[in-house]
């Protein structure tokens, strides 16, 4: 049996009252007992569909189809162009608006082979996280917040281990897209700089090993089926320094 | 890479899961998704420069249920298919569900629920509890008002719970 307040209850559990009239609904469901069996029954059905039924993610395949016929319609461009520049942060500092320092700073670069293209990816990936207010999706300092939301969001799941010890520090984890692939970032802080992480499942695609753009250190590693790439304005011993004690870490 | 590609492989890119979700949910067949889904980004790409707002999901979303509904007109719709569970042992006697851990098997009969409920009941359902979204985003994609958002919202659970009721009592007489 429903009660009349059914409509309003159910837009209470789906967050779409203003607060006045939650407050008056909440009231409501102290004392209507059909209403709050309601309440019961809109949750569990939200835990089955958010839990237990299939949340269908497109497959590499579709998004290789995709970036194709995207690609075939962008029109060729002869050179690439990289935003880029070793003063960045302090733009972000002093407060200026991230995209026209982003178009200020537009660096046309030539780069032909593919390890440069993916060096260029990385790159993008990495400015595109500071300029976007798409640093991290999940902010934690606790690898072991990290590594499982990985499991649930990404392809892989590379360590997030925190170096108390260290200089370095965890500061979360997103997923962002390099080459076409989904990687998941693991980002660290280095004092004022941002480290960021990027993991995918390995491939015969070459990754540069060690490659410098316009003052950013790119330096990629692969450990088992893992390719990770670091990507910093960081001092490059200062970049080789945490690759070496997630190395360490990896086994 | 030109700008309005990298623009759309930033804000675009990332909604291609729940693209390819929702056309899987809306066709129920994987191979019609990735053919919807294609088309629809493929679309979207074209008109990119031409999208003010600064929602891209609702928008990419709405592009897609577009092209589904476009496909369909030229298709007959499809029958349930047997990738969403359809196993001819539906009909079996289950054990009782509230002893059954979250199996693949407990995940196949869901999905098939899920997948029997009728397609605009089922579209609202999971934009709302699988992408989250508003009632207002909800209402923009699927061009219907409000209040009928809610009302399928509201008779959309009401026929999963009901349907999985059935299940848990049918097993339970089985079982005795």
């Amino acid at each position: 049996m429903l009660c009349n307040e059914a409509q309003r209850v159910q837009a209470y559990f789906d967050g779409e009252l203003e607060s006045g009239e939650s407050v008056v609904i909440e009231q409501h469901l102290v004392h209507c007992g059909a209403c709050a069996a309601l309440i019961r029954d809109l949750q569990s059905t939200r835990d089955a569909l958010r839990e237990q039924v299939s949340y269908y993610a497109a497959s590499d395949r579709l998004r290789g189809r995709v970036m194709q016929s995207i690609g075939g319609e962008s029109a060729p461009q002869p050179k690439r162009r990289l935003l880029s520049d070793r003063h960045f942060w302090w733009g972000i500092g002093a407060g200026f608006a991230p995209a026209a320092i982003a178009a200020a700073l537009l660096v046309t670069v030539n780069t032909p082979a593919s390890t440069d293209q993916m060096a260029a990816d990385l790159l993008n990936a990495h400015l595109r996280s500071l300029v976007s207010n798409h640093l991290i999706d999940v902010a934690s300092s606790d690898q072991h917040t990290v590594k499982p939301w990985f499991a649930g969001h990404a392809d892989v799941s590379p360590p997030a281990v925190d170096f108390p010890q260290s200089d370095y520090r965890l500061v979360g984890g997103r997923v962002d897209y390099v080459n076409g692939h989904r990687a998941a970032v693991v980002v660290y802080r280095h004092g004022a700089h941002v480290i960021n992480v990027f993991a995918w499942p390995g491939d015969a695609e070459a990754a540069p090993q060690l490659t410098t753009h316009n003052g950013y250190h790119i330096a990629c590693w692969r450990s088992g089926d893992l390719e990770s790439c670091a990507v910093s304005d960081t001092a490059i011993d200062e970049l080789l320094a945490l690759t070496q004690l997630l190395k360490n870490s990896q086994g | 890479m030109d700008e309005k590609r990298r623009k759309f492989e930033m804000q675009a890119l990332p909604h291609l899961d729940a693209a390819y979700n929702f056309a899987r949910w809306l066709t129920r067949s994987p191979v019609e998704a990735e053919d919807i889904v294609q088309e629809a980004m493929l679309r979207a790409f074209r008109s990119f420069d031409g999208f003010r707002g600064t929602d891209v999901k609702p928008w990419l979303l709405t592009i897609v249920r577009n092209c589904f509904i476009t496909s369909h007109d030229r298709k007959p719709d499809l029958p349930v298919s047997e990738a969403d569970g359809a196993d001819p042992a539906f009909t079996d006697a289950a054990p009782d569900p509230e002893a059954v851990a979250i199996s693949a098997d407990h995940v196949r009969k869901l999905n098939l629920l899920v997948a029997t409920i009728p397609g605009e009941f089922r579209e609202v359902l999971i934009l709302r509890e699988m992408e989250d979204l508003s009632y207002r985003d909800i209402a923009r994609i699927t061009g219907t008002p409000i209040g009928t958002v809610m009302s399928r919202l509201a008779r959309a659970r009401a026929m999963l719970k009901e349907a999985w009721l059935d299940r848990v009592e049918g097993a339970r007489n089985a079982v005795q």
